[in-house]
């Protein structure tokens, strides 16, 4: 864009450039809301149950736990970073709480806080091997992923937890807003502060900063390494919260659990349109939407009775397609 | 003689140097633990275990110098010995079932490659994609079960020689020829070109379409290799085939000394890297620890050898600077 600010014509031209810019973002956001609602039509069309208020609340209640980790690795991506340690952050989580509660007879708040304060723990080692000690993201964070699902496991050895606080059983079933249970509202309540967080708060706009321009972040004076610590932490504690979440709509803890949630997590944000590879790009409440898409193809396919397997291998076709049509709408970068 | 040893000690080997030692704490750290491990048959089982990885990761170094990092191998070794187990069970030719094999390696290579570099889209993105469907594709080839190939692949590839089976030349071979091709070809020099700076080599002239598929199809290649090695060693396709091997490989590539921003690295460094890993693995692995501890330790190692390489690099840029500075300034003041 090149623009002459001196002459009329080239006002014009930056006011026309604006005006294209900004229906260009509107175009996004309604796109992908399009695109749900389509989703929704066709599926409520072809499916006598997909539609029952029942069903809704399942979906809800599915993407609930990647939903809000999806919040973390989302703020990650607009920071210019990337977060593999997700499942196994959430697995520490869930551990934490469990152990805590079930063997050691403590308060779910003490159990809570130790859980949260792990999460944020591994969150702060990502982001000093990061930022301090630089080391790219993706080994970053895969060490951590090893490191944090070590710890987990060790506490939880071959055992299943299961918990018994009652709490758990009231986050899952008791509901709150509509038939949603206390999880779906935790999640869409998440969703609404750090979207609104990110608008309006210092750090959101430095996330943005730091992810859309490391160099002019810098240049500016903005504080680098100390904000992308917090991006991590932040993002560490949100995958807490998921594994806390997660607990009580299993009621139980397993070694298995939150495996593979980064890429849920990284495909929700994808989806949604954030940008995996150029920091900056995306909207939080987007990935909301992207967790409803994939949430929904999910259920659909369990509706119709297709094999788990294949509808992971729908999942991926899907990614394939939102990168397509993210590349058609944005052009080559 | 004193130009050999600058040319061994210069800067751009301080990651080997640092490396070897590593090597060597993690081989004397082991012996300790173990005396029993660090027998005759040590190094054959190295290889046996770790062929896929050493022929992914040779295959990755393209991939992580020209910047199109690949996240696809582990799912795709699992979906293409699955298409061998599924060939090998409806025709029952081993032959068919393993051209099949390779060939669906091959094709989803070239799928990945003509997705990024004529479609335009992002490499990480494309694999990331082919990383989900394969290895669902894998699974639901038979519910997640493995396949069984009956005997004729197991017997060729698990006939040893010395301990040796066919997977130590296939290893030797990969990274003679990779090596070959990073730097000596064409293809090696417009692999470095692109990852240096894609504009610059589209702008020079390179047709760099055909040299960014090149660079996928070389992956398929390991890929397949890799499918039909491992469906023989365990004589089935399993469905968990490779898991967490793209990642292995790419930790292998950057611990070598590779650096993941893309335009400089080696094949040589890679091996090196690969040795490490595997010794790291199946160290760990003999220790008997439990799985909990076994991801612990392998965790901190990496993060550590990680760290203390970044560290070591940034004294020794230190150094040169000061050493250049200081140099620049004797010169000015013999001048003045």
């Amino acid at each position: 864009l090149s623009v002459d600010a001196g002459t009329v014509t080239g006002r014009r031209t930056l006011e026309r450039a604006l005006v294209a810019d900004h229906i260009r973002r509107l175009a996004e956001t309604l796109g992908i809301v399009a695109i749900a609602g389509a989703l929704l039509l066709a599926f409520g069309l072809t499916s006598s149950q997909f539609l029952l208020s029942g069903n809704i609340r399942n979906i809800f209640v599915q993407i609930s736990v990647v939903g809000v980790a999806a919040i973390g690795e989302t703020i990650v991506l607009l920071a210019g970073g990337l977060d593999l340690s997700v499942g196994s952050v959430v697995l520490l989580s869930e551990v934490i709480c469990a152990d805590l509660t079930a063997t050691h007879h403590l308060p779910l708040s003490v159990a809570l806080l130790a859980a949260l304060g792990a999460a944020g723990g591994i969150g702060l080692l990502n982001g000093v091997l990061v930022a301090v000690i630089g080391i790219e993201p993706i080994l970053a964070t895969l060490g951590t992923l090893l490191v944090a699902a070590g710890l987990a496991k060790l506490i939880l050895g071959l055992r299943y937890l299961q918990v018994t606080d009652p709490v758990f059983n009231d986050l899952a079933v008791k509901n709150v807003l509509f038939n949603l249970p206390i999880m779906v509202a935790v999640m869409l309540g998440l969703y609404v502060v750090v979207s609104i967080a990110m608008r309006v708060t210092p750090f959101g706009r430095m996330v943005y900063a730091v992810g859309g321009n490391r160099r002019a972040a810098r240049l500016s004076g903005l504080p680098l390494v100390g904000m992308t610590v917090a991006v991590y932490v932040v993002a560490g504690v949100l995958y807490g919260i998921a594994g806390f979440l997660n607990v009580a709509q299993i009621g139980l803890v397993s070694q298995n659990d939150g495996m593979g949630m980064e890429f849920q997590a990284i495909i929700a944000a994808l989806v949604g349109g954030v940008s995996v590879t150029s920091g900056g790009v995306g909207r939080v409440e987007r990935t909301l939407l992207g967790a409803l898409i994939v949430g929904m193809m999910t259920n659909y396919q369990t509706i119709k009775g297709i094999d788990p397997a294949f509808q992971q291998a729908f999942l991926g076709g899907l990614l394939l397609a939102a990168i397509l049509a993210d590349r058609l709408l944005r052009g080559r970068q | 003689m004193r130009a050999i040893r600058r040319r061994l000690f210069a800067k751009s080997y301080i990651d080997t140097w640092f490396l070897l030692l590593m090597t060597a704490a993690l081989l004397v750290a082991f012996r300790i633990a173990q005396p029993g491990w660090l027998n005759g048959h040590t190094v054959q089982n190295l290889v046996i275990q770790n062929t896929p990885l050493a022929l992914v990761a040779m295959a990755m170094t393209f991939s992580i110098i020209s910047r199109y990092i690949d996240l696809s191998p582990g799912s795709m070794i699992a979906l293409s010995g699955a298409v061998i187990g599924l060939v090998y069970t409806a025709q029952g030719s081993l032959a068919l079932a393993i051209a099949a094999g390779i060939g669906t390696a091959l094709g989803a290579g070239l799928l990945n490659g003509f997705l990024v570099a004529v479609v335009g889209l992002n490499a990480v993105m494309v694999t990331l994609a082919a990383f989900i469907w394969a290895r669902g594709l894998a699974i639901g080839a038979n519910q997640g079960n493995p396949i069984d190939v009956g005997s004729g692949l197991s017997t060729v590839v698990n006939a040893s020689w010395h301990g040796f089976t066919l997977t130590a030349p296939v290893v030797v071979v990969a990274y003679l020829g990779g090596w070959l091709l990073l730097s000596r070809t064409k293809m090696g020099r417009y692999t470095y070109a692109m990852g240096g700076d894609p504009t610059a080599a589209r702008r020079a002239g390179i047709n760099t379409a055909v040299y960014t598929v090149l660079i996928f199809l070389l992956m398929g290649a390991m890929i397949g290799a890799s499918a039909v090695i491992t469906v023989g060693q365990l004589g089935s396709a399993q469905a968990t085939a490779g898991l967490g091997l793209e990642l292995d490989a790419i930790i292998a590539v950057v611990i070598g000394g590779t650096r993941l921003a893309g335009g400089e690295g080696a094949v040589g460094r890679t091996a090196l890297g690969v040795i490490f890993l595997s010794i790291l693995n199946s160290g760990l692995l003999n220790l008997g620890l439990t799985d909990s501890y076994f991801q612990l330790y392998r965790g901190l190692a990496l993060l550590a050898v990680l760290s203390v390489q970044i560290v070591v690099r940034r004294v020794t840029d230190e150094e040169e600077r000061r050493k250049r500075e200081q140099e620049q300034l004797s010169a000015a003041l013999a001048t003045a």
